[in-house]
């Protein structure tokens, strides 16, 4: 089934600066898609315009546009983890990650016991369920990043989309936020997440498409877009993709 | 116990405080009722109830609408505080932050020195002064061209302050010195010795209606407290309801202070105390930061009026016990990175 289609989509900011320009591209329901590309390439761009916070007419989900989508109706198809979240209060982990459970919520509604419940298997899935009680302001940025997560987790949407998901994490918080991704799409779960790192796209994805300057390079399965001489054009450098035993590496 | 159960256990410890925060205020607002310089200053219970007009006067129609306006008034200025500090994701923002109070001020002002002293004209008056402050410290803020959003803000909002500071101090100038100028005097030292059952029902729908709305928001607060991003990818509309709360929290302040004087400080520390106390998960602290700013300014209003032979102006103690609270509250061990 199609998830989410982009039909030429051009977006201009209110202050005449161009960030996308013709993009078009479609992800099958259950697919892992990297939006690869150089810093202030317009891959956040494109993001905010498929999360719906930036308006446009050439995005449908599930086969209708996202214009036509309710709040509620959009927080339930499509989640986000934010590259960093701010907070001035410390809220607790639990707290943080029912507010997930808000486009489930009626009006003025409160979560519920059957929300917390959802919240705290959440908080299981990323490995942070003994702190549920913590502050949030205690987090190291690795523990950060798994409740941005959970929360998104908790969300219980049919897409995640991701922005730089492990792009300021050590080794040790990466191997962990990976792991956890690969899970949930193995579980079915739609993932769209924007990196600069071409490792890991072509370790998470299953399809990429690589925005250079606003516009679409490239899209497709990784092992028909990502080589060599793409990424060179891509980043303006010369990379290599080789293979080192079942793993392919780029450098 | 796991961590579900840990998690029921403290809703139940923070409902449980919050019904008895609440008890222990009424029960106080009850035992305060007695508190007073008539006959004789102290705590005096009536033995002439029956057959001394004076006596009932003085506890159903003196004592009883000032004790209900401090509970009503701390009740509103808390949650408007609170409701500003979520909204601004900012914990030193109150209405008096963002030119509210200093508007309020002025329209009222401008009221009395054009001797349309009427409570009517001095709540409308106030109010529209204090949005129309509010309104401009947010345009200002979008035109700055320096430091984030927060900052903008707070400058902008010093901006506007200081603009109706002086035209405030104009009108003080001009005003008629030995009943205008002291009615305004008065008014922005803040009491609630003018306390009436007229005004209290003047303002009561307002202030009710204000109190509802910002409770039925009280766990959506938390959300607006995020980026507007992560709020909107959770099914809210920030835009919207940053607007709705922010007109519900300064109509509600205004019209209270229209009526009780500008008192400061309430809106600002009695938010921090309720979050020391039930968390940062708005659903609880903020009506339980009302409870405490219902106890917090009935407290000072009975110090105000019973320790003294003469009245002491409330805005002058919620000032001075405000800021040793916060002073002591900001300097307990490990409140780092907490608010």
């Amino acid at each position: 089934m199609n998830a989410l289609t982009v039909n030429h989509l051009s977006f201009i900011y209110p202050s005449g600066t161009k960030a996308l320009d013709d993009v078009s591209l479609s992800v099958e329901e259950g697919q892992s898609v990297a939006i690869l590309g150089s810093n202030g390439a317009g891959k956040s761009t494109l993001l905010d315009v498929l999360l719906g916070w930036q308006k446009s007419a050439q995005v449908s989900l599930y086969g209708k546009p996202i214009s036509s989508y309710g709040r509620k109706e959009l927080g339930r198809t499509l989640a986000l983890v934010p590259q960093f979240e701010q907070y001035n209060f410390s809220f607790s982990l639990i707290d943080y990650v029912l507010f997930g459970r808000s486009p489930y919520l009626s009006g003025l509604g409160t979560p519920s016991e059957v929300d917390a419940e959802i919240a705290y298997q959440a908080l299981y899935d990323v490995g942070l369920v003994n702190y549920a009680e913590r502050h949030i302001t205690t987090l190291s940025g690795g523990e950060h990043q798994l409740l941005l997560l959970a929360r998104a987790i908790a969300q219980q949407s049919s897409m995640l989309l991701l922005d730089e998901p492990t792009s300021a994490l050590d080794p040790a918080n990466r191997k962990r936020v990976l792991t956890i991704l690969k899970q949930l799409h193995a579980k079915g779960k739609t993932l769209l997440f924007t990196t600069h790192d071409a490792n890991l796209a072509y370790e998470l994805a299953s399809h990429v498409a690589m925005v250079k300057k606003g516009s679409l390079l490239c899209y497709g399965p990784k092992e028909e877009v990502v080589n060599t001489a793409m990424l060179t054009t891509l980043y303006d450098t010369e990379l290599t993709v080789a293979q080192v035993g079942t793993k392919t590496l780029i450098y | 116990m796991n961590a579900h159960q840990r998690y029921q256990a403290e809703r139940k410890r923070r409902t449980g405080l919050l019904l008895g925060m609440l008890g222990a205020t009424l029960l106080l607002a009850f035992l305060f009722l007695f508190a007073g310089r008539y006959p004789t200053a102290g705590f005096r219970f009536p033995t002439d109830w029956s057959t001394n007009a004076m006596t009932r006067s003085i506890f159903l129609r003196i004592r009883l609408p000032r004790i209900v306006l401090a509970l009503l008034a701390g009740a509103m200025l808390s949650a408007s505080g609170f409701t500003f500090q979520m909204l601004f994701s900012n914990p030193l923002v109150e209405p008096g932050f963002l030119g509210v109070s200093q508007g309020s001020a002025f329209g009222a002002a401008l009221m009395i020195v054009m001797g349309v002293g009427s409570t009517l004209f001095v709540q409308l008056s106030a109010t529209f002064f204090g949005l129309l402050a509010l309104l401009a410290s947010y345009l200002l803020a979008t035109r700055f061209r320096f430091g984030g959003w927060l900052l903008r803000l707070v400058l902008s909002g010093i901006a506007v302050s200081a603009l109706f500071s002086s035209a405030l101090g104009v009108i003080k100038l001009v005003a008629e010195p030995t009943k205008d100028l002291q009615d305004i005097t008065f008014w922005m030292m803040g009491g609630l010795w003018n306390a009436s059952w007229a005004q209290i029902l003047s303002i009561l729908w307002v202030v009710i209606l204000s109190m509802a709305i910002l409770l039925g928001y009280r766990w959506k607060l938390n959300l607006l407290s995020l980026q507007e991003k992560t709020s909107f990818s959770v099914g809210m509309n920030p835009k919207r309801d940053r607007i709705i709360l922010l007109i519900v929290a300064t109509v509600g302040t205004t019209v209270t202070i229209s009526i009780t004087g500008l008192i400061g400080w309430v809106g600002l520390i009695t938010p921090h105390l309720g979050r020391k106390l039930f968390g940062s998960d708005s659903s609880t602290s903020l009506p339980g930061s009302m409870i405490l700013g219902s106890f917090f300014l009935l407290v000072c209003d009975t110090i105000g009026r019973t320790v003294l032979a003469t009245e002491i102006p409330i805005g002058l103690l919620t000032s001075f016990i405000g800021a040793i609270i916060f002073m002591i509250i900001l300097s307990l061990k490990h409140q780092e990175g907490k608010a």
